[in-house]
């Protein structure tokens, strides 16, 4: 406990110079207008700002890309409240109580709100993030062959049916992710997969620029397809976070920071589902109710800080891991490694004092949002209403920059067009990007492990399902998938139903149906 | 992510691009070398995990097209009606962007000439019908230049001058 507050300390002041901050205060900020401008998400801020971090060093680079995936979440809940579109998809549960305040004329009270929410977010994902890692660690620690696979199969199976609205089609997409890892030499003979004697194949597909074609490209495309749409801002009143806000909402606060953060520890989720999350949550465990969608001071609360308490979340499972709990933490994670940073369950045997570093880059990226949350709305303002037509030609050059500079490979830059493309198509068909995201960076582990267990076992296939993490994740998996096949759910929901019957109240008779208003 | 729902038409051309991408994932893998010659085991064969998702596919996409069909694929219901003019403003940004980032990008000019000229292009391009309405289209392509000419030459400083970047 005091070895962990000794190193959050030394964290702190190792990061107390003026280049480091000044390099937290312009990530931030970045990350804040990409957040905050539609089209635009965190996902290909940390993506494009990885590249400009190539040559900094390790904590620096680190750093930077977690105060813009901060900045970026927090970020989004500008454009939701003043013109009611989500700047990234984790802010699309902001808009509805976010922007009916606006329309009451309280859009300054609805930016303080978000902004404390987020700050109180981060800073309970931060808590998790310091107290959780060691303890992730240690248990992963006990992770073989036969676990790791069922992780990434776990990771796959979870994101496909979290994200996106039809689980068959997640699973698809984190399928299809998995046979891409698989392009390229193998980890075990260094042997050729599918590259058609094409040498640039035999690298494999980079991540990043997948992700920043995934992501980039096809949100240029987007964006441009559509005819631009006149900017109505709402007009706002003072910004300053009411200390009220706080005291009136704490359970929320804490259910959601919680809610977000456990959110953020399930691979490949991601803050969107964070923040529908928190906000359902809040508003069935609210006395309000019916103020929720018309402007609930509660529900903006519930989803700024589940929203923000995911990020720290997410950065959990890629440290203790290696496997990412968002899309943007995927592009961390990568960012890691291109660093010489080695995320997994050694981390805390090796690197402990990274971790607290980690830690500390929150605490950075929480303070700076919240100077920026006070300070900068009328800058915001004035950016959100630059035409996109003006600002997507200018992301589409970083995208190229982006792509190419990892390895200096212009086949990279054509990985990206094809990413952009399918992923633009794909997305048109209700094809969730998450999933194929995390099939990409867990598709090594999968096909290691999977083949390791098999030699160790001799291709016996019992390891597999009896050691009890294994056992455990199959379950899940299992569980989950057929959790979506109708026959099996009505089973499920009658067999809940039934066992659950002695333990439910039963009404009294005489019981007036006037005692439970708001259920 | 665009929450209008495809048709089930839709689903049933994409499950059946799935399936044909998993019969291909599928051959490929058994064809693959088992690298006997290597005296691997046949447990770490190369093609052992490519080929289980090739399986995995094929089941998803079949069950996408089962359920596309019952959902009436086949009766024609949701079949899609292309307008290129519905499409011109998709087809111009991929047109304009394939254009720099293959025809531009490496083949001769700067990369910061070549960011300018893609950015003055796209930004007229795409303000064309609103200029030329307005009858401002000179001062509109002069605009564009200018932006683009900042713009190529910013990315180009932030980028290799400051943060040593390589660039294209």
């Amino acid at each position: 406990m005091f070895d962990g507050l000794i190193m959050f300390g030394h964290s702190i002041a190792s990061f107390a110079t003026p280049t480091t901050i000044l390099y937290a205060l312009v990530a931030t900020l970045v990350g804040l207008v990409i957040g905050a401008l539609p089209g635009l998400t965190a996902t290909m801020g940390v993506a494009l700002m990885t590249t400009m971090t190539l040559t900094l060093q390790p904590n620096d680079a680190i750093l930077i890309l977690i105060c813009t995936y901060v900045g970026a979440i927090y970020g989004g809940s500008r454009s939701a409240i003043l013109l009611n579109i989500p700047g990234t998809p984790a802010s699309a549960a902001s808009c509805l109580d976010g922007y009916a305040l606006a329309r009451q004329g309280l859009a300054g009270r609805a930016m303080g709100i978000a902004t404390t929410g987020s700050v109180l977010g981060t800073w309970i994902g931060m808590f998790f993030l310091a107290t959780l890692t060691p303890v992730l660690g240690e248990v992963a620690l006990k992770f073989g062959a036969y676990e790791f696979f069922w992780l990434a199969v776990f990771g796959v199976v979870i994101s496909g049916n979290l994200t996106g609205n039809d689980p068959l089609k997640g699973w698809i997409a984190g399928f299809l992710g998995l046979f891409i890892a698989t392009i390229g030499q193998e980890g075990l003979y260094a042997h050729d997969r599918f590259t058609f004697g094409y040498h640039d194949l035999s690298g494999g597909i980079a991540l990043l620029p997948a992700l920043v074609g995934a992501f980039g490209f096809a949100e240029v495309l987007t964006v441009m397809r559509d005819k631009p749409r006149d900017v109505i801002l709402n007009s706002f009143d003072a910004v300053i976070p009411r200390i009220r806000d706080v005291l009136q909402y704490w359970r929320t606060i804490i259910r959601s920071g919680v809610i977000g953060t456990g959110i953020g520890i399930i691979p490949g989720v991601g803050e969107d589902v964070a923040a529908w999350s928190s906000y359902a949550a809040a508003r069935r465990a609210s006395k309000e109710k019916e103020k929720f969608g018309k402007g609930s001071v509660e529900g903006l609360m519930a989803a700024e800080t589940g929203d923000n308490a995911c990020v720290p979340g997410s950065v959990i499972p890629v440290l203790t891991l290696a496997v990412p709990g968002s899309a943007p933490a995927a592009v961390l994670l990568a960012a890691m490694l291109i660093h010489g940073v080695q995320p997994g369950p050694l981390i805390m045997v090796n690197s402990p004092q990274f971790v607290f570093d980690v830690v500390a880059m929150m605490l950075i990226a929480s303070v700076a949002i919240l100077i920026y949350g006070l300070t900068l709305t009328r800058l915001l303002v004035k950016i959100l209403q630059v035409p996109q037509t003006l600002v997507m030609p200018v992301i589409f050059v970083l995208c190229v920059v982006g792509s190419f500079a990892l390895a200096s490979r212009v086949f990279d830059i054509y990985v990206m067009l094809f990413f952009g493309i399918a992923g633009f198509l794909l997305r048109r068909l209700n094809y969730p990007m998450a999933p194929l995201v995390l099939g990409i960076v867990l598709g090594d582990l999968l096909d290691k492990n999977l083949r390791r267990g098999l030699v160790l076992s001799d291709g016996d296939l019992t390891p597999f399902f009896t050691r009890p993490i294994s056992v455990v994740l199959f379950l899940l998996i299992a569980g989950t998938v057929l959790l979506n096949i109708p026959v099996f759910h009505r089973a499920a929901v009658s067999l809940w139903a039934y066992v659950s019957a002695p333990f439910r109240r039963t009404k009294r008779p005489d019981q007036p149906t006037s005692r439970r208003p708001h259920d | 992510m665009d929450d209008r729902k495809p048709s089930a038409f839709a689903d049933l051309v994409s499950g059946s691009c799935w399936v044909a991408l998993a019969a291909a994932i599928m051959i490929g893998s058994w064809r693959m070398d088992r690298l006997e010659h290597l005296q691997a085991s046949i447990y770490s064969a190369p093609g052992i995990v490519p080929g289980l998702i090739g399986v995995a596919l094929a089941l998803m996409g079949l069950v996408l097209m089962l359920r596309a069909w019952w959902a009436g694929a086949l009766a024609g219901a949701g079949r899609p009606r292309f307008a290129w003019s519905e499409h011109a403003r998709l087809l111009t940004a991929v047109a304009l962007c394939l254009a720099f980032a293959i025809g531009l990008v490496g083949r001769g000019p700067p990369f910061w000439l070549a960011a300018a000229i893609f950015i003055a292009v796209t930004v007229f391009a795409f303000q064309f019908p609103e200029r030329r309405a307005a009858r401002t289209l000179l001062r509109g392509a002069l605009i564009a230049v200018v932006y683009g000419l900042v713009s190529g030459y910013a990315v180009h400083y932030v980028f290799q001058e400051l943060f040593l970047v390589r660039l294209p």
